[in-house]
């Protein structure tokens, strides 16, 4: 059942984390600080690097963990990793409350607030720690163009379209479609030679 | 119907959430399709975005945050367990073993004490008892001491007290002028049933009345011992002394004839 979650990071911590899972759906409460104690870390520095907001950022960091502890049969295990998940969670979340007052979070808010689905890690996929999986990332982020890296983030951290990213960086919207393309491409052909 | 070649370029932009309206309604009406290349594709790349979480820098929540989050779990965590009434008693075992223990102990102390009360009550009464018959025989003694010395003491005045009628014997009284009389004799026939024999001193004075004393009835041998510690009278004002026999209890007045009579002086 928890095959895939074995897959995805390194054995030891995704083994931890299926064990602690299964616990937090008996309702354990200790199961639950430890998953805090692994994941607020990356999980509040992900919503503050969004938010930019210290206060607000805690009380979406609150939601995530508390819908993770309310509706964690809502995980699929057996079909993904659970970081990868938790961290799609909690940037809906951050970008949802972001764009609040917006015309489209307007609509959304008439929709039903669904979790995510689950992450599944391609078969290129290999075990990495958190740390070196983290360094990794930001090794590889440093290693694109800048305006690939601002594309990609505005479009990550801020929520934004190809066109609103073409709009706020007055570059033509092809041009942004390209950046963001070839960003992601060169993000994967990394993480690929990494593992 | 477009290839999915077509849709390849939109796939990454698409798990970034990237898409304008027009090229996200594409897209999602294609993999509606159940296109499994492009379904597996858009995983893939869900699962690269997901890795540009480590692109934002590592930050520590405030300790507050975790406590109210516990806080919250806790409550949750034990408002959902189920109310189960205890199977077992509100009072633990040990607590009832306790009581009983106490009660056993309770009526133990109070049945000892009612038996060492009763123990202690029958030695007060044997050892008033004890006293009582030690004091009789300590009077017997002194009475015995005295009689012994009213019959040894030559200061002793005789008087014979010679029998009337059918009583033949002879007593013998001893008069001591401080330790009082004493009489003596054997073989003594037994009064009749509800009958003693009463001493009588009798005055000088001829007018004055027979003065009523002890009484005493012989043993089964007819051996007669009667001792009066304090007479009436004093032997100079007494004529005689004289014995009949009376009802139990003595009489005031003789209401028999003389048995045994003798002068004093």
């Amino acid at each position: 059942m928890f095959l895939a979650a074995f897959t995805s990071t390194g054995p030891r911590e995704v083994s931890r984390d299926a064990t602690l899972l299964l616990r937090l759906l008996q309702k354990d409460v200790s199961a639950f600080e430890q998953l805090y104690d692994r994941h607020s870390r990356l999980v509040y520095g992900l919503v503050l690097r969004i938010l930019q907001q210290a206060s607000t950022s805690e009380e979406v960091v609150q939601d995530v963990f508390l819908q993770l502890w309310r509706n964690a049969d809502q995980y699929d295990a057996s079909r993904g990793p659970f970081l990868p998940w938790l961290c799609t969670v909690a940037r809906n979340r951050a970008l949802d409350h972001l764009r609040l007052k917006s015309e489209r979070q307007r609509r959304r808010e008439d929709q039903p607030d669904e979790l995510p689905s689950v992450v599944v890690a391609p078969e290129y996929e290999k075990a990495l720690d958190e740390k070196r999986r983290a360094e990794r990332v930001r090794a590889l982020m440093a290693s694109l163009t800048p305006q690939q890296k601002k594309a990609i983030e505005l479009a990550y951290f801020e929520g934004l379209s190809h066109s609103e990213i073409a709009a706020t960086l007055k570059e033509p919207l092809g041009t942004v479609k390209s950046w963001i393309r070839n960003g992601l491409l060169r993000l994967k052909e990394g993480l690929q030679a990494t593992t | 119907m477009k290839n999915c070649g077509q849709f390849r370029e939109l796939l990454e932009p698409y798990a970034l959430g990237a898409l304008d309206p027009e090229d996200r309604t594409t897209i999602e009406a294609h993999l509606a399709t159940g296109c499994p290349a492009c379904a597996k594709a858009v995983e893939e790349a869900r699962w690269l975005v997901s890795q540009l979480a480590y692109a934002a820098p590592e930050a520590v929540p405030s300790d507050m945050l975790k406590g109210r989050l516990m806080q919250t779990v806790r409550a949750e965590a034990q408002a959902a367990k189920p109310h189960v009434i205890p199977a077992k008693s509100a009072i633990p075992f040990w607590l009832w073993s306790a009581v009983a223990a106490l009660l056993v102990f309770s009526i133990y102390s109070a049945w000892n004490t009612r038996r060492l009360e009763n123990e202690i009550r029958e030695a007060n009464d044997r050892a008033a008892a004890f006293r009582s018959e030690r004091q009789k025989t300590e009077e017997q003694l002194a009475d015995a001491k005295r009689e012994a010395t009213i019959m040894m003491d030559p200061t002793s005045h005789r008087i014979a007290l010679w029998g009337e009628h059918a009583h033949p014997e002879t007593l013998e009284a001893k008069w001591h002028a401080q330790l009082g009389v004493c009489i003596t004799g054997d073989k003594v026939p037994m009064p009749s049933a509800n009958h003693v024999l009463q001493l009588w001193f009798i005055p000088k004075n001829k007018d004055a009345k027979p003065m009523p004393s002890a009484m005493v009835r012989p043993d089964a041998s007819g051996k007669l011992m009667l001792y009066v510690s304090a007479p009436p009278q004093s032997m100079d004002d007494t004529k005689a002394i004289a014995i009949t026999e009376e009802p139990a209890g003595g009489s005031g007045w003789p209401t028999t004839p003389v048995l045994w009579s003798g002068n004093v002086s």
